[in-house]
């Protein structure tokens, strides 16, 4: 597939990553020092001009693409450059990142000329939303219209020993889900029956939501639901995950350092409670009783304040932390310094954008440590190798079928269910494996 | 300013510098207030035709027509030229403007020769509470006055309703000034609801809708009185058609309202209820049909249930006291809250003599008044509502002193600046009112009449809020004619500043309104 990128910042070069290997890929971005990197590390044609430019786009090639990226960090500029797009490749497939809740209501009401929009703002929301509502878990994302759910989880010490440490087919697994990989130290294994989980290993696990949850209580006992969540940040991606908290019956507190901010906040969320104040003031959150709401998210402009706060957060007895983070390296030191969740923006996005550039039959795409691993949504062809075939025979080649969509519903395989021509498979793969996957289902 | 300091552009030093004007062109003013009278003039053309019919005198109405003609066409010619009437004439023409209506509507009165109208202070008080919507009278014998007189007396209420400058921008050819600024002088309320891009066409809406009103209630006291014993014949009708919308409150006949049948009573309670609800609102309910909205409102709300509450209360206590049972109980109640709460002023009993709870009550109701943008007068209901949640914020933040709390009306945010101007416009009319109060108790001191403290308080709690009826013996059926002229002229100006509301006469009496 020919694929013309415009914009090659974090969201860009995200996606470049993942694509490059299997198809041809132009990226244009006005900075040299944007594009040199991805022109050493990947193969990938590289193009320093004005995305919002026609020629530009002429140049890179845009007449022959069949799937076009505009995901700079300015809504009219990509807007522009799809608008050029759909006119110099009428079939091309066109994707959009935007921050303006705007144009996505526009693009659902079908009023935006463009395939889909992206905004990193509620799809942080969204992944910031999904963690709070399993506080166990580092990572999850929904199927099949929210049927089957999808969490990485880390095993705690101390955990149920009926669970951790008894061979899976032994253990008391939740109905309805199963474990599709443990990672340990950095190796992963599609675990077979014999297998057994550890202490401090982390794991993927499949499962519909109510199984999802069970799994939620049995790795994290005591976390309940949560009322309370305080909203560091009344910035675009604040207040967008303050809106989607809402939006949930979820009670939002939100702290932002600017008075206009804050009181822009005030006014566009009125269930919320909005306080102006830096949030690194111990009298405040001593006296707000910050350190009994049940979560703290972190969304504010820079990584070192969200840190500084998260950890004075933590001192004050805030039991599950969020940080939003904007530099990838961020990510470790929060990760060290015992932050529960992080969550990239703009890795977000990419993985939201990497969807649309897969197999047609490809529906959904997450990606999990990074993008190391994926976890796939494929329509299987009757010319697969697997129709037909129980689940118990199959072999396992560095991929796992998790759940199959059959008829609209999901259905958790065991070891004698058949796989028809047809089913939606849930898979969970390494990234690099999934044209193979694709290929062979 | 030198031409060398800060290097401006030719151009527009010559346009910052050279017409070496006053702060307030108070020349342009005046001239745009003399061309509003000179239209005004014809208004008592209407009472002169009904002079003909009754064979009573024309001279009066043609005369105070004649007078004001002139006196406003030399005043606009006499001041013609290049005018700037901005934003801060505003206050003065309408300020001014009203001055003006009074004045020429005491000309009738005056001219009449009267007995209880001619002294030209007591003509000016009648007219002045004529315009102003008040409704307290001087007159001690109505039946003794010509019947063309008595209607003149209502129509000033009618035309001084709606306002007589948003009258002026919905039917003059053009008024050479902007005018929303006019407006928002004249219109109650801390801010006006457009109806439509054009002020003019905004002035239309409201001034038809009234018409309109108007006409419907003149119809069913008319279909009333032909159906019934006690109603009213079309004199009476219309008299009194033209005293509800306004919130009024003169009456044709000396004990007001208490002579007519139930049913009579009841519409006219509908009427005050309806010309206590904000305009703009109505014309979207009734023209454009979207009662949700109205519903909805959060001022109506309020406004409807204390106007309930008064009732009951009112109702309860004069059951029990004994002063009256059953249906006429309950009627006199909401009747009274009604009639005080939307600063109409009509009685259908004279409350003076009711028991102390029921007193205190109305006079508490006359603070309330109807909802912004009615014809009613007073504070306000919404200026109570804004005032109560800045009052329930600050409480908030004592307790959490970083919180942003914006505040909502119908869920729409308000400006801190119109939170701010509601709670100075309430500080100041309580001020004006503590003032006004202590003028008329310290002046019947020194020269009559008998006043209690709670009558001193009811008479300028009724003049500032243009309700009309006071207690003791400016009660419902008694009269300020009792009072001096000292108290008769403070209790005009409350009258004026109460319309006004406030704002823009005060404004005049700061140094800071003359001086740039």
């Amino acid at each position: 597939m020919r694929i013309v990128i415009v914009g090659a910042g974090q969201v860009g070069s995200t996606i470049v990553e993942a694509l490059h290997a299997e198809h041809d890929i132009s990226v244009i971005d006005v900075a040299r020092e944007r594009l040199e990197p991805l022109a050493y590390r990947f193969d990938v044609g590289t193009f320093e001009a004005n995305g919002a430019s026609r020629k530009a786009l002429q140049d890179a090639g845009v007449d022959k693409a069949d799937l076009f990226i505009a995901c700079t960090s300015r809504d009219e500029v990509n807007l522009v450059a799809c608008s050029f797009a759909r006119v110099e490749a009428p079939k091309a497939t066109t994707v959009i990142r935007t921050s303006n809740v705007e144009y996505i209501q526009l693009w659902r009401a079908g009023r935006l000329d463009v395939d889909f929009a992206v905004s990193s703002e509620l799809e942080t929301a969204h992944a910031v939303s999904r963690s709070i509502g399993m506080p166990a878990a580092r990572q999850t994302d929904v199927f099949a219209r929210g049927q089957v759910q999808i969490v990485e989880f880390d095993v705690p010490e101390g955990a149920d020993p009926s669970l951790v440490g008894t061979p899976l087919r032994e253990a008391r697994i939740p109905d309805d889900s199963r474990v599709l990989a443990i990672i340990r130290e950095e190796s992963m294994t599609l675990p077979r029956g014999d297998e057994m989980m550890e202490e401090g290993d982390r794991i993927v696990v499949i499962g519909s939501p109510e199984a999802a949850r069970a799994w939620g209580t049995l790795l994290a006992p005591g976390a309940g639901t949560v009322e309370d969540v305080v909203v560091f940040g009344g910035g675009q991606v604040g207040t967008a995950i303050a809106r989607t908290l809402r939006a949930q019956g979820i009670g939002v507190r939100l702290i932002e350092a600017q008075r206009e901010r804050a009181r822009e906040v005030a006014e566009e969320l009125p269930g919320c409670r909005v306080y102006n104040t830096s949030g690194i003031d111990p009298d405040f959150l001593e006296r707000e009783r910050i350190g009994q709401a049940q979560a703290a998210v972190f969304a504010m402009k820079e990584d070192t304040k969200n840190h500084y706060a998260a950890t004075l957060a933590r001192v004050h007895g805030v039991p599950f932390t969020i940080a939003v983070v904007h530099d990838t390296i961020s990510t470790q030191v929060y990760e060290y310094s015992g932050v529960d969740v992080t969550i990239n923006p703009r890795a977000v996005t990419a993985e939201e954008i990497v969807r649309f550039a897969h197999d047609p039959r490809t529906q959904q795409v997450t990606m999990l440590e990074g993008d190391r691993y994926e976890v796939l949504d494929i329509t299987t062809q009757p010319t697969s190798e697997y129709v037909g075939l129980r689940f118990r025979d199959m072999p396992i080649r560095g991929a796992m079928i998790g759940a199959i969509v059959r008829d609209g519903s999901a259905l958790f395989p065991r070891g004698d269910d058949v796989l028809q021509a047809g089913d939606r498979v849930i898979v969970f793969t390494e990234t690099s494996r999934v044209p193979d996957v694709e290929k062979v289902l | 300013m030198s031409p060398t300091r800060g290097g401006a552009v030719a151009g527009a030093e010559r346009r910052i510098a050279p017409t070496r004007r006053a702060a307030v062109d108070i020349r342009g003013s005046l001239s745009l207030v003399g061309m509003l009278l000179k239209y005004l003039s014809f208004a008592t053309l209407m009472p002169a035709v009904l002079a003909i019919g009754y064979h009573e005198s024309v001279v009066p109405f043609v005369g105070a027509t004649a007078i004001a003609f002139t006196v406003g066409l030399a005043l606009e010619r006499g001041f013609a030229g290049a005018t700037s009437i901005g934003f801060r004439e505003g206050y003065l023409v309408v300020a001014l403007t009203w001055v003006a209506a009074a004045a020429f509507g005491a000309l009738p009165y005056v001219l009449s020769g009267d007995p209880q109208l001619d002294r030209p202070v007591d003509a000016l008080f009648e007219s002045m509470s004529g315009f102003t919507t008040t409704g307290a009278t001087v007159l001690t014998d109505v039946d003794a006055v010509d019947r063309s007189l008595l209607m003149w007396r209502q129509f000033t209420q009618w035309l001084g309703g709606m306002g007589i400058i948003v009258l002026a921008l919905a039917v003059l050819p053009r008024l050479r000034v902007g005018g929303r600024q006019l407006l928002e002088s004249e219109l109650p309320g801390p801010e006006i609801d457009q109806l439509a891009d054009r002020i003019r066409d905004t002035a239309r809406r409201l001034w038809l809708l009234y018409v309109a009103l108007t006409a419907a209630l003149f119809t069913a006291l008319v279909a009333i009185g032909v159906i019934g014993k006690d109603g009213m014949g079309p004199y009476d009708a219309l008299g009194h058609a033209f005293t509800t919308m306004p919130t009024g409150g003169f009456s044709t006949e000396p004990d007001s309202i208490a002579g007519f049948d139930a049913a009579t009573q009841w519409v006219i309670v509908v009427f005050m209820i309806v010309a206590g609800m904000n305009f703009a609102l109505l014309y979207r309910a009734l023209v454009r049909r979207r009662p949700g909205r109205v519903l909805g409102d959060e001022e109506l709300r309020v406004y409807l249930a204390v106007l309930a509450i008064g009732a009951i209360v009112i109702a309860t206590e004069i059951w029990d006291e004994g002063f009256a049972t059953g249906e006429r109980a309950i009627r006199d109640g909401v009747f009274q809250a009604t009639s005080l709460m939307t600063t109409t002023g009509f009685s259908t009993f004279d409350f003076a003599g009711w028991p102390t709870l029921a007193l205190m009550t109305l006079v508490a109701m006359m603070f309330v008044g109807g909802c912004a943008g009615s014809t009613a007068g007073s504070i306000k209901v919404v200026r109570h509502v804004l005032l109560g949640k800045s009052l329930r914020r600050e409480l908030r933040q004592t307790v959490h002193p970083e919180e942003v709390i914006p505040i909502r009306l119908n869920r729409r945010v308000l400006d801190e600046r119109t939170l701010r101007a509601a709670t100075a416009f309430i500080l100041l009319y309580v001020g004006i009112f503590v003032v006004g109060a202590g003028v008329i108790a310290v002046d019947a001191a020194f020269q009559g009449p008998d006043l209690t403290p709670i009558d001193a308080i009811a008479a300028a709690a009724t003049t500032l809020g243009n309700v009309g009826p006071g207690l003791g013996v400016a009660g419902p059926i008694g009269s300020f004619e009792g009072f001096s002229d000292v108290s008769t002229t403070a209790m005009m100006l409350l009258m004026w500043l109460g319309r006004l509301e406030v704002i823009p006469v005060i404004v005049l009496a700061t140094r800071r309104y003359w001086t740039n």
